[in-house]
């Protein structure tokens, strides 16, 4: 089935829209007809045309309102319903009739909620597939697609265009991210949250996914998979690397599950051996997640050791113990790098001489450059973690535009920046997040993202 | 599910090339003339699952005397009585079990405490190639006493492997929803299997 529609829509009927505000019918209309709810800079009106339906309006935001679908002479890509359950059947008889090409349905009350809901999402799944249009959820969020301003969805806001596709289960979890995104630069190509997954999986989006070409990681968050076998046979030739959150992990989760969707959850253990086999990477918590597929959005696979600079001894050596722990191996600084060091008479006499490269704490922006551009330059360094401490002389842009230009110039060599610290560093880790540097806070994340990398792209 | 019958048991092992260690049924004291010591007793019957638990396994006999002896004792609790050659080596566990979502899945552990009180194991989904047989091994944590410690000559991985793959390639093709090889003995040369349970 093409799916296509569902995210590309040239112009998008929203069944159900409203006037009040407190509905879900106008928070979707308004997503769509500015990008958010909560207004922020990465808001942007959907481009193409909108056609809000309700029998009881003739217009809602200066659009003209429609009774029925039928009623629209044009021909419709996407159909978004948010109507009462019991009525949904009919509609979805319209949208078939009227011929669209994808359907979104919002509405809950099936099968997470009753045998009644159950047989009528059996129905909306036979009607639509004999017709050959795709649906997602009942009982989801909806689809954000931030390449393509698109925001068919009750979320509160847009998150930043990015290259990494997030496919939810959970509509409030992808809610959250959003708002977090933002906050955090942290950007998508394309959040999806499926709910009940009546009729399509996990799977089907990875699918998707694997051939957009906004899209360079695949992340997903899934409580319950409809065909477990099916999801490692599809992962198993999706090309784009595939991150995954799986809840329900104990008994207790389970049952919480159980009640949440209706899913049939396994054993944790089965399905993390099963994603292994699938070629996916299991993360432990939702910043593992992210986490990861910032570093794997971002950089290229390791393929050597890697070479700590620092102008602090101790987060040199903390970072050294995690990456080792790890498995990422570090590179013995061989004596050659360090002449080509001392030979630019710009370093503390002090400094370390041995991975990692403690360049003191006095360090000026000229030095980084010098230890920097002195181990990417060697052939047996296959990465690098700068780490930036805060001292009064320190100057963390600077410093920032010093990795900048490394990346630059090596740019098939991962170099991952831990600028520690917050107010004062906000800025240079934002420059290099905007250069898709991947910064982190801590040392340990930054040694997680070259361990991710070690199995980075292409797999 | 009904255990499997014991020669059902060995005839579906050796049709996947799974080696069972040298056994044979006997029926009276005779049999322990022109055997080699030492060796292990144990009964065998579908209604007892767990024969350890019913001092249903005597091993380490040394002569026709403790033969004789341990198989007085074995008769009372079984009519069933199995006589094997006393092999050695590590002692692992492989399992299988029918996952709702992903069909038939192998298990494998250390033996004894290792898998019951550390639940050191791992799984891997059928079809299991080689590749995720050896990924499977080297994963449980205690996998460094496997490949010996202190000087011991360390298992022959390669053939464990196989058996893993065997095990994985019987439960694609049978009608069979739990596997019990526990224990199968690994040296430097081979992995035997000593003791089977299949439920169907």
């Amino acid at each position: 089935m093409n799916l296509e529609k569902l995210f590309n829509p040239k112009n998008i009927a929203v069944i159900g829209a409203s006037k009040d505000k407190s509905s879900v019918g106008y928070g979707i209309l308004s997503n769509l007809a500015s990008g958010c709810v909560y207004r922020c800079k990465y808001c942007k009106p959907f481009p193409g045309k909108l056609f809000p339906i309700n029998p009881h309006a003739d217009s809602i935001f200066d659009l003209k309102c429609y009774k029925s679908i039928l009623d629209i002479r044009e021909n419709i890509d996407l159909a978004v319903i948010v109507v009462p359950a019991r009525i949904v059947l009919d509609i979805v008889n319209e949208c078939v009739k009227k011929k669209v090409k994808g359907v979104i349905i919002i509405s809950a009350g099936f099968s997470e909620k009753s045998k009644w809901g159950a047989k009528v999402q059996k129905e909306l799944v036979d009607i639509l597939s004999k017709a050959e249009i795709p649906m997602v959820g009942p009982n989801c969020l909806g689809i954000i697609n931030a390449a393509n301003s698109m925001n068919a969805s009750f979320a509160p806001a847009m998150p930043p265009d990015g290259k990494i596709a997030f496919i939810s289960q959970s509509g409030a979890l992808a809610d959250s991210i959003i708002d977090w995104s933002i906050e955090n630069m942290y950007g998508f190509s394309t959040i999806v949250s499926y709910g009940n997954k009546a009729m399509l999986d996990a799977s089907d989006f990875m699918r998707y996914f694997d051939r957009d070409k906004n899209t360079k990681i695949i992340t997903l968050y899934v409580e319950g998979i409809n065909d477990g076998k099916k999801f490692i046979r599809i992962a198993k030739k999706i090309k784009k690397p595939i991150i995954i959150l799986k809840a329900g992990r104990t008994e207790q989760g389970v049952k919480a599950i159980s009640s949440h969707t209706g899913s049939l959850a396994g054993s944790y253990d089965i399905y993390k051996a099963a994603f292994k086999q699938g070629g996916v990477l299991v993360a432990d918590t939702i910043e593992d997640m992210f986490d990861n597929a910032k570093a794997l959005a971002n950089m290229p696979k390791l393929r050597g050791p890697v070479a700590i600079v620092t102008n602090g001894g101790g987060c040199g050596v903390l970072c050294a113990d995690y990456c080792s722990e790890l498995g990422v191996p570090l590179a013995k600084l061989r004596k050659s790098t360090i002449k080509k060091i001392d030979d630019t008479k710009k370093m503390h006499p002090a400094y370390s001489r041995r991975n990692p490269l403690d360049i003191v704490g006095d360090a000026l922006p000229e030095r980084y450059d010098v230890a920097v551009d002195a181990v990417l330059s060697e052939k047996y360094i296959g990465g690098l973690i700068v780490i930036q401490t805060l001292q009064s002389n320190t100057r963390p842009e600077e410093d920032a535009e010093v990795v900048i230009k490394a990346k630059k110039k090596y740019p098939d060599k991962p170099i991952i920046c831990t600028y520690m610290g917050g107010k004062f560093t906000k800025k240079a880790s934002n420059m290099l997040e905007a250069s898709g540097i991947p910064d982190y806070n801590d040392v340990k994340k930054a040694a997680l993202a070259m361990k991710a990398l070690m199995s980075g792209i292409p797999r | 599910m009904k255990q499997l019958e014991f020669k059902k048991s060995l005839k579906l092992l050796k049709k996947y090339d799974i080696n069972f260690v040298a056994s044979c049924v006997i029926k009276d004291e005779s049999a322990f003339n022109k055997v080699k010591y030492p060796l292990v007793l144990k009964v065998f019957s579908g209604k007892i699952i767990h024969k350890s638990d019913v001092g249903g396994v005597i091993v380490g006999i040394k002569d026709k005397e403790e033969a004789v002896k341990a198989f007085k004792k074995l008769k009372k609790a079984s009519k069933n009585i199995l006589m094997q050659k006393m092999v050695s080596g590590k002692e692992v566990i492989i399992g299988m079990k029918r996952d709702g979502q992903f069909g038939p899945v192998v298990m494998f552990g250390l033996g004894g405490i290792f898998v019951e009180v550390m639940k050191d194991i791992s799984f891997r989904v059928c079809p299991v190639t080689k590749r995720n047989a050896v990924e499977m091994i080297k994963e449980i944590k205690s996998y460094k006493i496997l490949e010996g410690i202190r000087g011991e000559k360390g298992i022959n991985i390669n053939a464990l492997a196989d058996l893993i793959v065997n095990v994985s390639k019987l439960s694609l093709k049978n009608d069979v929803n739990e596997i019990d090889l526990n224990p199968v003995i690994v040296d430097d040369k081979k992995a035997v299997v000593v003791d089977v349970r299949f439920m169907a």
